[in-house]
């Protein structure tokens, strides 16, 4: 798991100013870290397209915005993030925590890559898990996996990123934050 | 009922450096009425999110007005922005709700609620400091230079003739300056307005 203080401190280094999204459990400790930090603001949105279009705006006032939000929130961001990040070209960091991915790892060893209504309706399955990586593919957004503290090289890599492409990718957390 | 001239006229008499983003129906009519390097349309974009990139800008931007002219079809996707918008305290932030009843770009279909919905009390409910609503353009003009002073959030719902705008593009047939820029240019343009 990846710990709350070692994420803000890193977006400490990457100059990140404003976090925005909707709190689950896998982020609710960094949420709550984050919490009076002197120098980034944690941005709430009543549900997460208006997050997408919100943090175009920041972008575009000269502020440097992450997301932070559940997969379940990106599904039903779809058009947002399709005609905001993506369509503009806006280079930000969006930190999607992977609902369902240790259930699913547990039951499956994998997430399974062959989606049909028999395995999506299964009780045994949160179904958010085998959908993610397919949207994210289908909605053009590169994305990673952040597991530990010890994939931390990834989310910084992120940022760097995000700039040299000049566009927005994901990075997946897959376990809760502490 | 006014129509649209009599909706963007005085604004852009009374408009000094505020921020303006426009969305569907009144893109091309504001451009009609200025050329200000402060304009943002919000087209090619995100359905109904107008808002919330305004909501954006003026966290961003606290020192400076921004102001919305949002269709009452678009409002209607996200009335959730209401609430963001006095939580995030958004105080510079003017929100127009342009009120014609219809999806004017798609052929000025009927939005659900026409001649019914109250989006000045909505604005109100949610926590908005100030909420007013002009159908009448007189009214409308005299009181504007105060709506655009003060802290609000403030929404404005204008009751306004239906037009006959068509979708929006970028580049190509486009005349509007800040539609012939492609979308990620006109984004970085804004952008180093403020970080040069």
């Amino acid at each position: 798991m990846a710990s709350a203080r070692a994420i803000i401190e890193l977006f400490d280094r990457q100059g990140v100013t404003d976090v925005i999204g909707v709190p689950d459990n896998s982020s609710a400790a960094l949420y709550s870290a984050l919490a009076g930090h002197p120098r980034i603001r944690v941005r709430s949105v009543t549900r997460e397209g208006e997050a997408f279009a919100m943090a175009m705006g920041l972008w575009m006032g000269g502020r440097q915005p992450v997301l932070l939000i559940q997969n379940t929130g990106l599904f039903e961001s779809g058009d947002a993030l399709r005609g905001t990040l993506t369509r503009m070209r806006v280079p930000i960091v969006c930190i999607v925590t992977y609902r369902g991915y240790g259930k699913t790892m547990r039951g499956f060893g994998k997430i399974p890559d062959q989606l049909d209504a028999e395995l999506l309706s299964r009780s045994d399955v949160d179904n958010c898990a085998p959908i993610t990586e397919p949207t994210l593919r289908a909605w053009g957004l590169p994305y990673e996996f952040l597991h530990t503290d010890e994939d931390l090289g990834v989310l910084e890599a992120a940022f760097q990123q995000v700039r040299e492409a000049d566009a927005p990718r994901a990075v997946l957390v897959t376990r809760d934050t502490t | 009922m006014m129509t649209k001239d009599q909706a963007l006229a005085p604004l852009a008499a009374c408009r000094t450096d505020e921020i303006v983003v426009t969305t569907m129906g009144m893109v091309r009519p504001w451009a009609a009425h200025s050329t200000h390097d402060l304009d943002f349309a919000s087209a090619d974009s995100a359905m109904g999110h107008a808002a919330d990139l305004a909501v954006g800008l003026a966290l961003a931007q606290p020192a400076r007005k921004v102001v919305c002219l949002n269709g009452d079809g678009s409002m209607l996707m996200t009335l959730g922005t209401l609430v963001t918008a006095v939580d995030n305290g958004a105080r510079n932030l003017v929100l127009f709700v342009i009120q014609n009843d219809a999806y004017e770009i798609t052929g000025n279909q009927r939005v659900p609620g026409a001649g019914q919905v109250d989006f000045a009390a909505m604005a109100r409910a949610a926590g908005f400091p100030r909420a007013h609503a002009f159908a009448d353009p007189a009214p409308y003009a005299a009181a504007l230079p105060e709506l655009l002073r003060g802290d609000g959030p403030v929404l404005v719902t204008l009751r306004v003739e239906p037009g006959r705008e068509s979708p929006l593009g970028r580049e190509g047939k486009e005349t509007a300056a800040y539609l012939r820029r492609s979308a990620p240019d006109e984004v970085r343009r804004f952008r180093r307005l403020f970080v040069p």
